[in-house]
């Protein structure tokens, strides 16, 4: 039995150890916003915050995260209350076939937590890692620095709250 | 969401049960036959077309008949009915159409989504649905209000009468006993008066999609569901020989491992397990013609047939001998273009669920007709009998017209006793087992004269034909009782016409239209290993325009024109191409690339709409960088003109994936590549800016999704020309350092 916090609630498992924590959240917990898109840390469409930082889920066994923190895009925000990102994502209409968004945004919101005045080349950099077959980099890219440059961050990845499962 | 079936002969034509939960539907086009509609059975709601749905609550719901793929189809089809019946679209519920022939395609004559119809297909029986309906909403008003019902007016889903906003459901319960006005003579709206086409607005998915709310076909979860995952032979069309279970069927959680007609499946409780027992099956394929072959082997009989063999023909004009004799200078060159895959974000999946005698099916496809008769052939349920839920598509680009994964699944749930089942493809499934855009060698050879008119133009292309695979593709889907003998008769005879007689114009599109020249003709010679093929964005523009534009620029220069100029010459009878030359050349006059940076351009037609393109690109330690993409499109009207800003984004970087990196290469009959480090997709850092101008236009609209992907590949090598004086004739392009 595994046991983990995912987006501030205490979660078990007794999922194989060996299971990429991405098919635990989708399959055992039933969150489906954080995607399949290639099971092997290449395109960053899995990827959610470990203890606040981006990892890709894809690869990382759920035995590897627990005692940990754990936080999707459900635990980001939620169409009634939007990380400023997501806001950010809706009016400048980034999205296209939105696939790789979640992986996308869950990485810009790790990004900016550690570094809330990015440069452009450092959010290229960064977001490097996650591949948008659609094509909407110019606009991910626009969001993110819109975002840096403007609205105050009230998410905090790290918190955690205590609930009986 | 449920689905009711009412026998419509027991009710009037348009007739709605308010308050019963009871829908029926009635044909828009009159050619509904006896099925009806599959909307969902809301308590009071007035069904008041196939399109268009009213809550008592005056919430507007608006079944989308096209599939959601990112190009923004959702946000299109949607202001353009909203704009009629004068509801904000931002405010619209919008869900996807089940299979009906009310949901037909116009430009196809089926319910499937491609070729960058949408748009121009639906932007006026559309606009009609809706304006039939405001009316009808309007003439209720006005019986139950006793007001003229020219004293009437309306605002975003509220009728107004004497000052007062009244909600269009007030008035459901009286629009449904009366009839619709004619939808060919319903008064549209003036251009001038429009509210909401051709403004500025968000998409209306985008919130759904920022928040991980969207449901794609892979979310779909349904009780007691189990997971399935396909072993699939690397060689195309090798069969099945043998496989050992042994070491696999006591694993955690299998509950089947069987052969299905595309390989072996397992299936167990959930994905992880199955793939994991997938991954250590030991299969044994046949060999076929095609496991000798590797690339190089494809790219000397493309040469050769290129060299020795001779075609059919097609687009002769004039005397090409003469036209050439008239020529000062012959340029020829040629081209090469690779297998690419599709990769989309979402590999293929889909859910079934076969229960009592009743089949559901969830999957995000370019085709719902396709899949439901896929699923009536594949269990022998009748077409009646199934459901085809479509969800959002992550990502299309013409790989989810082809839905073998729709059999796949179907066969599962079929032969097993597992009657809920996901079916979930690998990358690695995606890149090998996929369908692809077909390999192209062409040659163009034209002569210029002292003037700088192109005298001749003869273009020849080697390589397969995707119109055969399609109809051994689609015809068991659009014909669910054809017997396989007649399908692979069909297919046999497709293949015996392209071969000998006649070219597949999807082959050649693009390598010769676009500019006048009096002597002229095309040949192809079919050259086809066996690789699966299928469309592509753009299809054969996605090669063509690289050959052709490329000529252009080697022409221009020959003849000492500068290549803007070119090409506005020879493009004076395509007025819509000829616009977007000329913007260019303007904007290039205007542009001051940074030092080591060079400009390249090309332009091209296709899907009704014309594009040109400048790229500026530098090349340092042979590496090439492109900095800016400008991009100037004429689609007539633009209804969401940020949906046509994002088309033409989004075709400039599925382009220059094709550019830097694409290539698929054949090993042992195989597809080598596997995943994102051998199939590298461009990243952010390698993205450019993106500048889009839309040429303002009244006419009707045309092509977005496609026409901006074919003229990236020339005017990235026309740049790289520029910088290096490398001509670089295949894609991707590769510099020799």
């Amino acid at each position: 039995m595994i046991e983990f916090t995912l987006n501030g609630e205490v979660v078990k498992t007794d999922d194989d150890p060996n299971t990429p924590l991405l098919w635990v959240v989708r399959d055992t917990f039933k969150l489906k916003g954080s995607k399949f898109g290639c099971g092997a840390g290449l395109c960053g469409a899995c990827t959610m915050h470990l203890d606040g930082q981006a990892v890709r889920t894809c690869i990382l066994p759920v035995s590897q995260v627990a005692g940990k923190n754990i936080t999707t895009i459900e635990g980001l925000g939620t169409p009634d209350n939007m990380h400023p990102l997501q806001t950010a994502w809706v009016e400048q209409s980034v999205p296209q076939c939105g696939y790789c968004q979640s992986g996308q945004i869950m990485s810009a919101a790790a990004l900016l937590e550690n570094n809330p005045n990015p440069s452009a080349e450092e959010v290229e950099r960064y977001m490097a890692g996650n591949i948008c077959r659609c094509g909407c980099y110019k606009r991910i890219k626009g969001a993110i620095m819109s975002v840096a440059e403007g609205a105050e961050l009230a998410y905090d990845a790290t918190a955690t709250t205590e609930v009986n499962s | 969401m449920s689905t009711v079936n009412v026998s419509r002969r027991n009710f009037l034509k348009s007739s709605t049960i308010v308050g019963g939960g009871l829908v029926m539907g009635f044909s828009l086009t009159g050619c509904g036959g006896t099925r009806l509609l599959p909307v969902e059975a809301i308590e009071g709601a007035y069904t008041a077309n196939a399109f268009i749905q009213i809550t008592p609550e005056n919430l507007v719901r608006f079944y989308c008949p096209r599939d959601e793929m990112g190009q923004g189809v959702t946000t299109g089809l949607g202001t353009t009915i909203a704009e009629e019946l004068d509801v904000n679209p931002q405010s619209l519920d919008i869900v996807f159409a089940g299979v009906h022939s009310d949901y037909k395609n116009p430009a196809f004559g089926v319910q499937g989504t491609g070729g960058s119809t949408a748009m121009g297909a639906h932007y006026y029986p559309l606009r009609q649905a809706g304006a039939a309906v405001r009316d009808l909403i309007l003439q209720a008003a006005s019986q139950d209000l006793g007001i003229e019902k020219s004293q009437l007016s309306t605002d975003d889903s509220y009728v107004i009468a004497n000052g007062q906003r009244l909600p269009y459901s007030q008035f459901i319960a009286t629009a449904q006993t009366l009839t619709a006005p004619d939808l060919e003579t319903v008064q549209l709206k003036d251009k001038a008066d429009f509210k909401y086409i051709g403004k500025e607005a968000p998409r209306l998915d985008g919130m759904q999609k920022a928040t991980g709310t969207a449901v794609f076909g892979i979310d779909v979860d349904l009780p007691n569901m189990y997971h399935a995952v396909v072993r699939r032979s690397p060689v195309p069309d090798a069969a099945l020989l043998s496989f050992d279970k042994s070491a696999v069927e006591s694993m955690p959680g299998v509950t089947d491992i069987l052969e299905i007609s595309g390989g072996v499946a397992v299936v167990a409780e959930k994905y992880w397990q199955a793939k994991q027992a997938a991954e250590k099956l030991k299969v044994e394929w046949s060999e076929v013609e095609l496991s000798s072959i590797d690339q190089a082997q494809i790219k000397a009989d493309f040469k050769e047939a290129m060299d020795k063999e001779d075609g059919p023909k097609t687009g002769e004009l004039g005397d090409l001998d003469a036209g050439f004799e008239s020529a000062s200078s012959v340029v020829e060159s040629e081209y090469w273009a690779p297998y690419l895959a599709h990769a989309a974000m979402e590999p293929m999946n889909a859910v079934i669920r076969i229960e009592n005698g009743q089949v559901d099916l969830w999957s995000g496809t370019q085709g719902p007709i396709g899949a439901e008769g896929l699923v009536a052939r594949t269990t022998g349920i009748d077409s009646e009998n199934i459901r085809i839920h479509t969800t959002y598509l992550g990502g299309g680009f013409g790989r989810r017209g082809t839905l073998t994964h729709i059999q796949e699944v179907a066969e599962i749930a079929h032969l097993t006793d597992k009657k809920t089942v996901q079916l979930v493809w690998s990358r690695e499934d995606d890149i090998r087992n996929g369908f692809y855009r077909p390999a192209s060698l062409m040659k163009i050879k034209a002569g210029v004269d002292d003037k700088g008119e192109i005298t001749a133009w003869q273009a020849k292309r080697v390589g397969g034909n995707i119109t055969p695979e399609t109809l051994e593709n689609i015809l068991p889907a659009m014909i669910p009782g054809m017997p396989q003998a007649l399908i692979n008769a069909a297919v046999g005879a497709s293949n015996m016409v392209f071969n000998n007689w006649s070219v597949d114009h999807s082959s050649i599109e693009g390598l010769y239209e676009d500019y006048y020249v009096p002597n002229q003709e095309v040949s192809h010679v079919t050259v086809d290993h066996g690789v699966p093929l299928t469309f592509l964005r753009s299809v054969g523009h996605s090669y063509t325009a690289f050959a052709k534009e490329s000529m252009m620029d080697e022409l221009a220069e020959k003849a000492g024109v500068d290549p803007v100029q070119f090409r506005l010459q020879h493009a004076k009878e395509n007025p819509r191409l000829n616009g977007v030359i000329k913007v260019a050349g303007e904007l290039i006059k205007q542009m001051k690339p940074a030092a080591g940076h060079h400009l390249g351009m090309a332009a091209h037609h296709s899907f009704e709409s014309s594009v040109a393109q400048i790229a500026e690109v530098s090349v340092e330690g042979g590496r090439i960088s492109v900095h800016k993409m400008t991009c100037i499109v004429d689609c007539g009207l633009a209804v969401t003109p940020d949906v046509v800003k994002a088309q033409m984004e989004s075709s400039i970087m599925y382009g220059l994936t094709a550019v830097l990196h694409g290539e698929l290469n054949v090993d042992g009959g195989a597809i080598k590549e596997s995943n994102f480090h051998d199939y590298p997709i461009l990243r952010m850092n390698e993205a450019p800016e993106v500048e889009v101008v839309i040429i303002d236009s009244d006419q009707d609209p045309t092509g977005v999704g496609e026409p901006g992907m074919p003229p990236v590949a020339p005017a990235v090598a026309n740049a790289v020309y520029a910088a290096t004086g490398q001509r670089l004739r295949s894609l991707p392009l590769k510099l020799t350092s």
